[in-house]
């Protein structure tokens, strides 16, 4: 059976192959994880023209528009656990629908698990799933992120470089740095 | 020991609203609604510049992101009484209406017509005769026997591999679940289809407000999008038709799909009519301006109480005082210190947690009220306040839709069934169908204004030394939502959201009056308290804004189920 191709509009450039999304509420603490990461990485590399490197907040069900049709999946979150705040935890596609991860304790849960049954469900699934995970401290109203869970910024970095080299589209560092986006930092 | 049952196969915490309801004799006999999670985010804006709070406020809620920048930025200009350019206007307005048609289709499908659509039904469905009941309620393209039949034998694959994927969590069998085989078929394949059309929506918003989710281009003031038709970065015709083209795209899909099902199935459980009513005061606030000013606009607002259509009020202008004047927030059963009932200019946001405490103190949400009453939001309030006030549009499509579905169900059916469970999914489906119109309008309005000549997008704001106050409005796809703050020497002094969530799920007040939710779900029915379907019906219906778990209790307060509910957004 095929189904219409959701990237098939005029005009529009294909859709990614690899799309790589921060996701978390950069206005609650260690929840920014997530987008921070996301940033860290545009300031930080030059991507191929697959791939997509996005912050998108905390969508919900709303990631599915973002990620039907792309190959494989790179997501940087924050996973509740029993292990040490800080420390980084990876799961793929089949853990994460088997046995997900536990929750968020954001405003809004991602709906990954759901986004990706769907997808599955419509015949439009990826064929690869990494989510990196770091446990928070806490995910409480505040801006900024504390010392463990900053600690990890360069691992799970490193671990999505490392992704995109095994799905074939590596990355390259940038000749001159950029300092990352980090409005949310800046103190009124 | 209380007998506990817990039906959520996905071991997670309690969602972020929690609903107890105890039943007895098949019915509910008492509800609470409880939000789980403190929202205090505004404490985050004090001393900031004003013109960056729409940045901070879109991060308030990841799903209704769009919704607290236009508010945020409306209240801003009404605080420095500034008019925005009429293209501004128009880009705005199409942005709102894409976003809400985004919202109206994802709610139905992905969120709650499994609530009433039993997926392994249509197992059984002969998708023929599927195809042809489609056939007579829709000129729709996508209603064939062929994609009938490969949906049905992709569901029996995912059954017959022993798993539902996304449907695992569903009531299937339940004894309120009444759709014909065929119309649960039909129902599952434009549950596929419709991710399609979410997609399209989506991208209307990234091109106007160049990303989404979380949109750029606005400012206080007007927008940052530079018009240009002759250039290849700025907003010129191709992308103008592009954008054309997805609105007409989704237009189809709403009034051949969309409209018609949720006409079909409401009336194939008529029987679910007198359901879900609850609070008949409804508030709505007027949307998609016309001009500068803001005084003219295609959705109409107003008041209604008691249900009485005739006594409709309407909300006229931004800045209108009777609107202004009129808003409180309690906090007698929340979590916060004192229990006063404050205008929002002199709003506190001072936690106090205790326990939860069915007499006392029991949510994160206030309790907001209009002139001390419990009032109603969301689009149901909405085509009820413009229907009472004879607005031409949405009669238009609620006597369509109350034809449409009168005729499936054998019965003449007047607004009056709209108070309840099934009227808001039909409310938001007319809604969605008067949206469509008006993004035709609105995108001939941009075009033509452009064409005059008029490139304008953005009045640059001046801020006064002292205080000035401002609050702004919108209809979110969810129902009124405003933003209110007071601004000192051009810094944040205070800031306060009521957000339609609240108004909807807010709890007791000081007087014991419970909220909409809460009073929604009395007399419900609940055929098997183990699976609290009918609950989950009446919750849903409302679009709510947070992730839930429901609570069902006996009349002694045992715990009989606790079950969690897919995901919403704000």
């Amino acid at each position: 059976m095929t189904w219409p191709a959701m990237d098939g509009a005029p005009g529009e450039h294909p859709a990614p192959r690899v799309v790589v999304v921060g996701l978390g509420n950069v206005l609650m603490g260690d929840d920014a994880f997530g987008p921070y990461v996301a940033r860290v990485l545009q300031a930080r590399y030059e991507f191929p023209p697959e791939v997509s490197v996005q912050d998108l907040g905390t969508p919900g069900w709303d990631l599915t528009p973002h990620i039907a049709g792309a190959e494989w999946l790179v997501f940087i979150d924050t996973v509740g656990s029993t292990s040490p705040a800080g420390t980084v935890k990876r799961y793929r596609r089949d853990e994460i629908l088997k046995n997900p991860p536990p929750p968020r304790v954001s405003p809004h849960d991602p709906g990954l698990k759901e986004t990706l049954l769907t997808l599955e469900f419509a015949g439009r699934a990826p064929r690869e799933v990494l989510l990196v995970g770091v446990v928070p401290v806490d995910t409480e109203m505040r801006v900024g992120l504390r010392e463990p869970v900053m600690a990890a910024v360069d691992t799970v970095v490193a671990d999505v470089i490392a992704e995109l080299e095994a799905a074939g589209y590596p990355a390259r560092p940038r000749a001159v740095p950029q300092e990352p986006d980090l409005w949310w930092e800046v103190t009124p | 020991m209380s007998p506990t049952i817990t039906i959520d196969p996905v071991t997670r915490i309690e969602g972020h609203l929690r609903v107890d309801v105890s039943v007895d004799g098949g019915h509910v006999k008492n509800a609470w609604a409880s939000g789980q999670m403190w929202r205090g985010i505004e404490l985050i804006l004090l001393g900031r510049d004003p013109r960056d709070a729409w940045i901070f406020t879109q991060r308030f809620c990841g799903v209704c992101t769009t919704v607290h920048a236009i508010t945020s930025v409306r209240a801003v200009e009404n605080a420095l009484e500034l008019e925005v350019p009429l293209n501004a206007q128009y880009i705005r307005n199409l942005i709102v209406i894409a976003h809400a048609l985004h919202d109206h289709i994802v709610h139905f499908y992905h969120l709650s017509a499994l609530d009433w659509v039993d997926v392994v039904s249509a197992l059984k469905a002969d998708p023929a005769k599927t195809s042809a009941l489609a056939e007579s309620l829709s000129p729709w393209p996508r209603n064939g026997r062929v994609e009938l039949a490969a949906v049905k034998e992709k569901l029996s694959s995912f059954v017959a591999g022993g798993q539902l994927g996304i449907f695992t969590n569903g009531y299937w069998g339940h004894p309120a679940m009444k759709l014909p085989p065929e119309v649960n078929l039909l129902a599952v394949s434009h549950y596929l289809q419709a991710l399609d059309y979410q997609r399209r929506a989506n991208q209307v918003v990234a091109i106007l407000g160049g990303k989404t989710p979380n949109i750029q281009n606005l400012a206080v003031g007007g927008v940052s999008n530079p018009i240009n038709l002759d250039n290849q970065s700025a907003l010129n015709m191709p992308k103008l038709y592009q954008i054309k083209s997805l609105l007409d795209e989704m237009k189809a899909f709403i009034e051949q799909v969309y409209l018609p099902d949720v006409c079909a199935i409401g009336a194939l459980y008529a029987d679910w009519l007198p359901y879900g009513a609850g609070v008949k005061n409804y508030l709505a606030v007027p949307d998609l301006p016309l001009d500068t000013k803001g005084t003219q606009f295609d959705l109409p607002g107003g008041t209604i109480f008691d249900g009485n259509l005739g006594g409709v009020k309407p909300i006229s202008a931004f800045g209108d005082p009777y609107f202004r004047d009129n808003v409180t927030e309690g906090t007698h059963h929340s979590w916060y210190e004192g229990s006063k009932s404050l205008h929002p200019y002199d709003g506190e946001t001072k936690p106090h947690y205790t326990d939860f405490k069915p007499d006392g103190k029991y949510s994160w949400v206030k309790s907001p009220r209009f002139q001390d009453k419990v009032m109603q939001v969301g689009p149901l309030a909405q085509v009820l306040v413009g229907y009472a006030q004879g607005h031409a549009l949405t009669k238009k499509w609620a006597d369509h839709a109350l034809g449409t579905a009168g005729a499936v169900a054998k019965a003449k059916l007047g607004p009056e069934v709209l108070h309840g469970t099934l009227g808001r999914h039909l409310a938001r489906a007319v809604r969605a169908a008067m949206l469509c119109d008006l993004a035709d309008k609105h995108w001939h309005h941009l075009v033509e204004n452009i064409g005059k000549g008029d490139v304008a997008t953005f009045n640059p704001p001046t801020f006064p030394s002292g205080e000035v106050r401002g609050f702004g409005f919108h209809e979110a796809p969810r129902g009124a939502l405003s933003h209110w703050l007071v601004i000192n020497n051009g810094k944040i002094s205070n800031y306060q959201a009521v957000v339609p969530t609240t108004w909807n799920a807010g709890p007791r007040d000081e007087k014991g009056r419970p909220g909409p939710y809460e009073a929604s779900l009395m007399g419900n029915p609940v055929a098997d308290p183990e699976r609290p379907l009918e609950v989950l019906r009446t919750v849903h219906s409302f679009d709510p804004c947070l992730a839930c778990a429901i609570h069902t209790q006996d009349i002694e307060g045992n715990t009989i189920a606790t079950v969690r509910t897919r995901e919403g957004g704000c």
